[in-house]
């Protein structure tokens, strides 16, 4: 039973580390904002992780905290370019500027390893710590969903006009939004650093953009319980077929046609909905 | 007792004059109408009030507050709210949960508070929960509390939007067609509402189509044509005034 | 030299051309963002190399080629696109379709080409260099540019002087109402995409031909260049798209030739930045495009 336990922890780990990044894309897009620019953000949290830990020596809860800092940073700093454009303009804007700090890592060789990677870095972030840090940045998640914050994010992403009429702020709560992303795209950059002994640029460009938007679309946009949910198959799927771990980006790529086409509100939301409309029908027949 | 005052405002785009000279006075607890055929600009007079549009010229006041270059969201907190034309509810989200939103203006809690779900932001949440509850109870909605809002019919919905908009506790109300589309049963029960809101204070600036509910409703009529206004008055005054008629009806005999 | 660069950075900006036109052709008329582009582009690459690897000359090549990655392109229109048109969704939806069917493209193409580099035998295309004026072009050269000016022109032609052109611009206007005069929109949208998807299968060709490295990969770089490109030129205009991948075709060559290797990227995408902060609407897009509606 232990070892069976144990073959999976791995897993779990990947799990804990992918949940972060899917509420960091979740948050944005949950506050309008047509942002991709998560897998960015974690690497410039992981990368600084890493240079403190392997250059600098530090103990890895300051590495933690650079991260979380310089993510949510370059998250404050794009905002604010991006809050003037809309829709597809954001993402491009987005993309190019994963684009942009791609290049950049791999040009400054002297200070991240290039195109080789940071290597080295000591593993001191074990499961535990992970699942910590992931029922925290759920409990965050949903502590804004209930209050003040949710509402106005989804007031401002279903309607700008109305949001404005009624006193909502959209830039502030917009960079808000940008901020928290990029603090939990920097936190669990770190967290990876410090799980994974070695660090490729590649590991945080298109396809990483494309494996975190997929959670939130799979799961479900408009509720915690989508990213959880979307996380949970995309990562733990693979591994009960082996044909289908082979044909992974296959899979993806014909789920991501199929929900945004015939469920677009993803899986978690899909079924709350359902439960929600249930519950009145039979609330309004017994009354 | 404030007035919401429009001086000499104008609005051009690029070429095109979409508002010029606009004089307007919305004293506190009365209602005041505004209205003209089709284009006229009435909709772009209430979207520079309301900070959606930029104003080309001229000046608005709350006042003695300028709101004239105010930004849209800080408009609601110098105390004006407005409905709109094509009713705006939020198809997510649920009766109740429109009319929350509503509160937004006077929720308080720290926002480092609201992130982390500490007591004090919950207990707002369940204070301002309560208040839409009795805010629906106001307009007899409390049966459609969790319905999504957009299930509602027509009548309703623009109930549920006016309950919203008097979350806000506004000074000023600025109605866009409200009861477009409605039969006179619907429509006299709005005006009932709106009778309430004057006699509670609140000046209200009525952009109507209906010339019978606005003879029925205001004190006092501007007439827009153009983009300028062609007339004002009381009601009678305005609607015997025969450049009033010609705008409307063109310059026929109506028998 | 310089004049060197430049005439290699023409042909460059040809094949950008041709790639960059389809895609900002659907963005134009549906809104959409079509990152399969890039995997088009590849399919076009390696149809031309499986044709020629059979035996048959490379002229078939590169018809079925186009043929090929124009039908593939309607193909993903149909699955793909056209259901999020009817919700109304396409904006978002779509670039979320289209990724993936990118990476089904991709993932069938790495299956069939087993992860492997393709390249084309020996002389697929002759190998002629000429020497004028101390500069150095190869016949492939010739023919890329000329390719892209031909069918530039074709495309310019279609568009703006047949009565398709007219119906593409009437459905962009006003569905409904192209419908109401008897326009089939989905069959104009599903030319487009033809158009679109050929477009990008020649240039694939093209560029399999010059670099002779052909993998299932290779039409992503592409399409990164090609939201810089769509961009600077304005999403949805054509002779802005033509202008902007001349610049960019000209700044790729120069910067590789004459800066540190890394650099062309970074110079590249933080450009696109700058446009995004201070003119999002490009050279040739409409004002306000690219800002948010209803701010001041």
């Amino acid at each position: 039973m232990n070892n069976f336990i144990a073959g999976y922890l791995p897993l779990f780990d990947i799990y804990l580390i992918h949940l972060g990044l899917a509420f960091s894309q979740y948050i944005v897009l949950r506050a309008g904002v047509f942002s991709l620019a998560t897998a960015a953000f974690a690497g410039i949290g992981a990368y600084t992780a890493g240079i403190f830990a392997v250059s600098l020596g530090l103990h890895p809860a300051i590495g933690l905290l650079a991260g979380t800092l310089t993510g949510m940073g370059a998250a404050i700093v794009l905002s604010i370019p991006l809050a003037r454009l809309q829709g597809v303009y954001q993402a491009i804007a987005t993309v190019a500027f994963i684009q942009i700090c791609l290049s950049l890592n791999i040009y400054a060789e002297g200070l991240t390893g290039g195109a080789m990677g940071l290597n080295n870095i000591p593993k001191t972030i074990g499961t535990g710590t992970l699942f910590v840090f992931a029922a925290l940045a759920t409990y965050l998640i949903w502590a804004i969903e209930r209050g003040r914050l949710g509402r106005a994010f989804n007031t401002i992403r279903q309607d700008e006009a109305v949001a404005a009429s009624l006193g909502i702020s959209i830039t502030r709560h917009q960079m808000l939004a940008f901020a928290i992303s990029g603090a939990l795209a920097g936190l669990f950059g770190g967290l990876e650093a410090y799980h994974s002994y070695a660090l490729d640029p590649n590991q945080f460009g298109f396809h990483l953009l494309i494996t975190t938007l997929s959670y939130v679309i799979l799961g479900g946009r408009n509720s915690v319980v989508g990213p959880l949910v979307g996380a949970a198959i995309l990562i733990i799927l693979p591994e009960l077929a082996r044909p289908l771990a082979e044909n992974r980006m296959v899979i993806y790529g014909i789920m991501l046609i199929v929900v945004i086409n015939y469920l677009p509100k993803g899986i978690a939301d899909t079924a709350i909905d359902a439960v929600r409309a249930r519950r009145l029908k039979n609330g309004g027949d017994g009354s | 007792m404030s007035t919401l005052k429009l001086t000499n405002l104008s609005k051009r785009f690029g070429g095109v004059v979409a508002s010029e000279d606009v004089n307007i006075e919305v004293p506190a607890g009365k209602i005041i109408g505004l209205i003209g055929p089709n284009g006229a600009g009435k909709t772009t007079i209430i979207n520079m009030i309301t900070g959606m549009l930029a104003v080309s010229g001229g000046e608005i006041h709350v006042g003695d507050i300028d709101i004239t270059h105010a930004p849209a969201h800080e408009i609601c907190r110098a105390g004006l709210a407005r409905t709109f034309q094509n009713i705006r509810l939020l198809g997510e989200a649920t009766v109740l949960e429109n009319v929350m939103i509503g509160f937004h203006r006077h929720e308080t809690s720290a926002t480092l508070a609201a992130m982390l779900g500490l007591p004090s932001a919950g207990r707002e949440t369940v204070e301002i929960k309560e208040r839409a509850q009795v805010m629906l109870k106001e307009f007899d909605l409390q049966d459609f509390a969790d319905y999504p809002a957009t299930g509602l019919s027509y009548g309703h919905q623009r109930k549920v939007e006016m309950a919203r908009a008097m979350a806000a506790e506004p000074n000023f109300v600025l109605l866009d067609e409200p009861i477009a589309g409605m039969n006179n049963v619907e429509s006299d029960a709005l005006a009932e509402v709106f009778q309430r809101l004057a006699s509670a204070g609140k000046g209200v600036l009525l952009i109507e189509h209906n010339v019978r509910f606005v003879a029925k409703m205001c004190s006092y009529v501007y007439v827009l044509d153009g983009g300028r206004l062609i007339s004002q008055g009381t009601p009678d005054h305005v609607l015997s005034d025969p450049a009033v008629i010609s705008a409307y009806l063109g310059d026929q005999q109506y028998a | 030299m310089l004049v060197q660069q430049l005439l290699n950075g023409l042909v460059v900006s040809g094949v950008y051309a041709l790639f960059s036109l389809g895609f900002t052709l659907v963005f134009g008329i549906q809104r959409i963002l079509n990152l399969a582009h890039g995997a088009i582009f590849m399919t076009g690459a390696m149809v031309s190399y499986y044709v020629v690897k059979s035996g048959m000359p490379l002229w078939l090549g590169f018809i079925l080629a186009i043929i090929a990655s124009g039908l593939l392109s309607v193909l993903v229109e149909i699955i793909c696109f056209r259901r999020l048109r009817k919700t109304g969704d396409e904006e978002f939806g779509g670039i979320i379709s289209s990724i993936g069917a990118g990476l089904v493209i991709m993932t069938i193409a790495q299956q069939v080409s087993g992860t492997q580099v393709l390249r084309f035998p020996f002389e697929t295309f002759p190998v002629v260099i000429f020497k004028f004026w101390g500069l150095r072009v190869s016949m492939l050269q010739f023919f890329m540019a000329g390719a892209a000016i031909v069918m530039v022109l074709l495309l310019g032609y279609y568009v703006y002087k047949t009565a398709f052109g007219r119906r593409i611009r009437a459905v962009t206007d006003n569905e409904a109402a192209a419908m109401l005069m008897g326009i089939n929109p989905n069959f104009v949208y599903s030319q487009t995409y033809f158009i679109a998807g050929a477009l990008a299968g020649a240039a694939g060709v093209l560029v399999g031909l010059a670099f002779n490295s052909i993998t299932f990969l290779m039409g992503e770089p592409y399409l990164m260049f090609a939201f810089a490109i769509i961009i600077l030129g304005g999403l949805g205009s054509i002779p802005g798209a033509l202008l902007a991948s001349l610049v960019f075709g000209m700044v790729q060559t120069l910067t590789i030739a004459y800066l540190p290797s890394g650099l062309t990227d970074t110079i590249i995408f933080s450009s696109l930045f700058l446009i995004l902060l201070f003119r999002p609407h490009g050279i040739l897009g409409k004002e306000d495009a690219g800002l948010l509606r209803g701010r001041r």
